[in-house]
């Protein structure tokens, strides 16, 4: 769904070498399923019962992947700033059911909050990206706009899925200690304290870790289908480190904001957590 | 002070207040009794915003327990828990914290010092964790923090369980003589000696 691999071919640099990467033809592509015949073999032999989703999960990648490549050819060739930033909405709005979902909390009842937690900082650091760092006349230009939104939408997700999880199933968990703390604070800013710093540490400490040793290891994919591209490597790293850092700043505030815009919702007028937020597991 | 009037509440299917009434006047001291899961822990509650009823009314001071008031209403209230839940930290930073919170960040030192003393409490303590203090320990904490508050109104949920004979008759003496509205729940009986308190059986 976040359009890994296709983007980075799309992110014709200005300035750079444009050469393009050599095409795959579909033959070539397919062929690369040889492999999956061990792999079904030893699969079997040990008994692994993951072939079935295996292949749903492979079948599903092709199709989504061949459905992105289609909508984006379409955006790219209208290259309509309304089209677009309509699309990125979409994006956005598909991100926010994920995120619920992944953390046990009702679509229903959080949408708006976590929309906007995401919108916000997403949409003043992508205008940032182009207009400052970039410097792109279309400031909604589709080759810059899709596929770097695509690129923080994509990371925020996970950030945002820990950082409300982490605050919502901490104080569930620990509820006694919660209320205990209000009466002892008679502030629930004080006694929500202790959650939301533990529940922000936990969403950005894996990217400030990945910062830490990225290019050390692997090389992350946006380079790797940037050089493949054709963009010379000086100029590839520049954009690894431009999105590295705004990916930072997008999970950060948005987890921030996720968390600081849901309350309203997550507790009732006497700041005791609402039960009602949780999908029930029964 | 404190007005239960005719309270319902229902907590999965099952009626824990039907009709309650109850009340509380200024200063007075009232021991509740009651066996186990009859809402004894839940009338605190509720006077804390904890759980809302279904029916009836509540007041403290004349003032329902709402939106608006209720950072007031907890203000006023020192609440000891049953089993006295604590955040796990340093008990000296947890203390510092509380009071800075309550803006009684300059206790007098000698205050201070005569309170642990008098809990038989000491510096070992003050430097352990909540986690690592044994149940009276914990309890004795618990009732230092409350002592240290000063708030108006005490709402005590067991405040003796863990602590020996000695420890019990001196922290029960201390707590009746304060000039406060107080409600215990508890089982021990030693409080009953003391005849200016009130004893409800529930
Ligand atoms: N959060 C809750 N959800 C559902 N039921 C609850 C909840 N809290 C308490 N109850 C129920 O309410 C009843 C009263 O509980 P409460 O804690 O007030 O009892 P208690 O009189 O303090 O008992 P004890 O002497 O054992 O402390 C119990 O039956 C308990 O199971
Ligand atoms: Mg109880």
């Amino acid at each position: 769904m976040m359009m890994s691999g296709k983007k980075t071919t799309l992110l014709e640099l200005k300035g750079g070498d444009q050469l393009g990467a050599q095409d795959l033809t579909l033959l070539s592509l397919a062929s690369l399923l040889v492999f999956l015949i061990p792999v079904f073999y030893i699969n079997r032999r040990l008994k692994l019962k993951i072939n079935k989703t295996m292949s749903a999960s492979i079948i599903r990648m092709c199709i989504q992947l061949s459905f992105v490549g289609l909508y984006l050819e379409f955006l790219f060739k209208f290259n309509s700033p309304i089209l677009n930033i309509v699309y990125l909405l979409i994006m956005i709005s598909i991100a926010c059911q994920s995120i619920l979902k992944s953390s046990n909390l009702k679509i229903r009842k959080l949408f708006i909050p976590v929309f906007f937690s995401l919108l916000l900082p997403f949409a003043i650091i992508l205008l940032f990206f182009n207009a400052v760092v970039v410097r792109i006349d279309n400031l909604f230009e589709a080759k810059y706009m899709i596929p770097i939104g695509g690129m923080l939408l994509g990371n925020c997700l996970r950030s945002i899925i820990i950082g409300l999880n982490n605050f919502y199933s901490g104080i569930k968990k620990d509820e006694r200690v919660y209320l205990y703390s209000l009466s002892l604070f008679s502030s629930r800013i004080q006694a929500l304290k202790p959650y939301f710093k533990e529940s922000i540490t936990a969403s950005i400490t894996p990217t400030i870790a990945s910062m830490a040793t990225i290019g050390l290891v692997s090389l992350p994919g946006m380079m790797t289908g940037q050089i493949i591209g054709g963009s010379i490597p000086i100029v590839a790293i520049k954009y690894q480190i431009a999105i590295m850092l705004s990916i930072f700043y997008t999970e950060y505030f948005s987890t921030i904001l996720s968390v600081l815009f849901s309350l309203k919702v997550g507790f009732n007028e006497l700041d005791v957590l609402n039960q009602d937020i949780f999908i029930s597991k029964k | 002070m404190i007005n239960f009037e005719s309270v319902y509440l229902k907590r999965n299917d099952k009626e824990i207040f039907s009709g309650l009434d109850f009340f509380v006047q200024k200063n007075e001291k009232v021991l509740i009794q009651g066996k186990s899961g009859i809402g004894k822990t839940t009338l605190f509650k509720i006077l804390l915003g904890f759980e809302t009823i279904d029916k009836g009314r509540v007041t403290f001071n004349k003032k329902d327990i709402v939106k608006e008031h209720i950072t007031e209403i907890r203000h006023q209230i020192f609440y000891l828990s049953q089993d006295i839940d604590l955040k796990n930290e340093k008990v000296k930073n947890l203390l510092e914290e509380i009071l800075e919170y309550n803006l009684l960040k300059n206790q007098d030192k000698a205050h201070f010092a005569d309170l642990l003393n008098f809990l038989d409490l000491n510096d070992i303590i003050l430097n352990q964790s909540i986690k690592e203090l044994s149940g009276g320990e914990r309890q004795r904490i618990g009732l230092l923090i409350g002592f240290l508050l000063d708030r108006p109104v005490w709402l005590l949920d067991e405040p003796t369980s863990a602590l020996d004979d000695i420890m019990k008759n001196k922290i029960i003496d201390y707590i009746i003589g304060q000039d406060k509205t107080i409600i215990i729940i508890s089982h021990d009986d030693v409080w009953k000696k003391n005849n200016t308190i009130r004893i409800e059986r529930w």
